[in-house]
């Protein structure tokens, strides 16, 4: 220990020059300031950061899993979702100076209508189409919407103001960004919206048996293609939720979607296929381990944790944590 | 009621279904039985509209539904219990109940429903107290009840019914096709398919016979029963 704390009441030397004494004193708060973030802070800070990354990833992983269930398509163009959110937000937001509850609706709005086009115009038309044939045109899609938004935004990061500040909060000796809480908060949002959604409401449960019986579904009267229609709009709107409340933290770029969906793709690997609870649970494992292996181990390797925990899901447990063996082996894909 | 004219359908280039016609009048029980692969269970799909036929019509109630979507089909009062059951597996029975009603639950008569709901538990006692278990863990015969029961929520004029008696206790086959009676008897026209040829034309009016995708006999049950070729290949000598 170089310098002794100082004690109370006592100037702690007057033999320093007083111009020096200024700097000095600053180089001493500072440093006991550091000092002050303990271990335990610490690995809170990693905890509470993974936790916000892992609710945008359990996000993704959602929206995964609503257009899963219905058509048991994976939409490669969930991350583009995510991305247009946070652009989309940016224009209405920043450039066009919508307030914030008036830019947040017409963003997601935005959205929603391109995951409807997606569908109307990548899906639909495709005729007797295999689920891997689908999967492949989302791909495309994705491919599309990244470079249609390079052309409109170009390749810069796009920067928008936090909801409510950016005056970190420090909780156990770790710092919080108030972003941090809307990310979490809006998960939490999401996750009941959905349950009451899918639990209490006959479209819901309409949209559940398609994801049975799309046979059987229709003939009981209930529109397949409406239904997955829906699940797109409804897919869309959940990745741009999670693309506006994450822009503040991590700002947008174009291309950020892919490595978005990635990750989403893990989590819900990781959950479960299928499984809502899967998809909330591997979205905060995934970003509490990539969180961790950042801090602990090297933040070079972030995306290699997620991607490793993807791997050896897929060796160990393909059906994932929630998810049911039986139900796996019944599915197309 | 329903009639079709020289229907034809095809899986890809395999033609299954040839020039196909009958008649199904008001308030009567028709069989159709025939072999495995017959070309029964198309013939179902081409009317509920899950089969896209490549020639003929079918009229129902003189109106030409075929090429319809199955969706709309229903709403025009004809209901199908498809083959294997194919209730909704991973939803509770009361849910596969309610959502057999879901063009109701469109238009939100909540008391309708309920009174639909109560009418289903006097037929099939046994849904009820099952209402809130997973339909994929019933049995065979209580996800047929379920899948008929999904059925006639919709309050059909017309049921189609394919093989119900399929993989299912001769015991519980006896009471499901008790109910088949009941609801013609309440008025309601039926279409069955089924391979339990016996049980087919005891409860049925008016029966054809389907071999390789045509029909090469018809007539009333009863005479088809006494028949001797129908004895010989569908009823065991």
């Amino acid at each position: 220990m170089i310098f002794s704390p100082p004690e109370a009441g006592k100037p702690f030397t007057n033999k320093i020059p007083q111009v020096h004494l200024r700097e000095f004193h600053k180089i001493v708060t500072r440093f006991y300031s550091m000092e002050t973030i303990t271990l335990s802070g610490q690995l809170f800070q990693y905890l509470i950061t993974g936790i916000t990354v892992g609710s945008v990833y359990a996000m993704v992983a959602v929206g995964f899993n609503i257009i899963y269930n219905v058509t048991e398509i994976i939409n490669f163009a969930q991350g583009e979702f995510v991305m247009l959110g946070g652009l989309i937000m940016v224009f209405f937001h920043v450039v066009m100076g919508l307030p914030l509850i008036m830019a947040f609706p017409a963003t997601v709005i935005l959205v929603m209508l391109v995951g409807i086009l997606l569908d109307r115009l990548a899906i639909r038309p495709i005729r007797q189409p295999s689920v891997l044939t689908l999967i492949i045109a989302t791909i495309a899609a994705s491919i599309l919407l990244k470079g249609a938004a390079m052309f409109i935004w170009g390749k810069d990061p796009y920067d928008l103001p936090a909801f409510s500040g950016r005056n970190p909060i420090t909780v156990f000796g770790a710092v919080i960004q108030p972003q941090y809480l809307w990310v979490i908060g809006f998960l939490i949002v999401i996750v009941i919206v959905l349950s009451i959604f899918f639990d209490r409401t006959i479209i819901g449960k309409a949209m559940s048996a398609c994801a049975d019986n799309p046979n059987a579904a229709s003939l009981v009267g209930i529109n397949v293609k409406q239904m997955i229609l829906l699940s797109f709009a409804l897919s869309a709107a959940i990745g741009a939720v999670a693309g506006i409340t994450v822009t503040p933290i991590s700002l947008m770029e174009y291309d950020r979607g892919a490595m978005l969906a990635v990750k989403g793709f893990g989590a819900a690997i990781l959950g479960g296929l299928g499984s809502f609870p899967g998809a909330i649970l591997g979205g905060l494992i995934m970003g509490t381990i990539e969180s961790f292996g950042a801090g602990v181990i090297s933040s070079g390797y972030k995306d290699a944790f997620a991607l490793i925990v993807l791997l050896i899901v897929l060796f160990f447990r393909p059906s994932g944590i929630l998810g049911s063996i039986e139900i796996s082996k019944i599915k197309r894909f | 009621m329903l009639r079709i004219e020289g229907l034809n359908a095809a899986y890809d280039s395999i033609q299954v279904l040839k020039n196909v016609s009958l008649k199904v009048p008001k308030g009567k029980v028709v069989s159709i039985i025939g072999a495995n692969g017959a070309g029964k269970s198309t013939l179902l799909k081409s009317i509920s509209g899950l089969m896209n036929i490549s020639k003929g019509s079918i009229f129902y109630k003189d109106k030409d539904i075929a090429g319809m979507p199955a969706n709309r089909i229903v709403g025009l009062g004809i209901s199908q219990v498809p083959e294997g059951r194919q209730i909704f597996a991973h939803l509770s029975v009361l849910d596969n109940i309610h959502l057999g009603a879901y063009l109701y639950f469109k238009r939100n008569n909540r008391l309708e429903i309920k009174k639909r709901v109560d009418r289903i538990y006097e037929i099939f006692p046994i849904l009820e107290t099952r209402s809130k278990q997973i339909a994929g863990t019933l049995s065979g015969g209580e996800q047929q009840m379920l899948a008929i029961a999904r059925a006639l929520m919709a309050r059909p004029e017309m049921l189609l019914l394919d093989e119900p008696s399929m993989g299912i206790a001769p015991l519980i086959v006896r009471e499901i096709f008790n109910v088949i009676q009941q609801l013609n008897e309440s008025g309601t026209t039926i279409l069955l398919v089924e391979q339990n040829a016996r049980a087919a034309l005891k409860v049925a009016h008016h029966s054809y016979v389907l071999e390789r995708g045509e029909v090469v006999m018809e007539g009333l049950a009863g005479e088809l029963l006494n028949n001797p070729r129908v004895k010989e290949v569908y009823l065991g000598g």
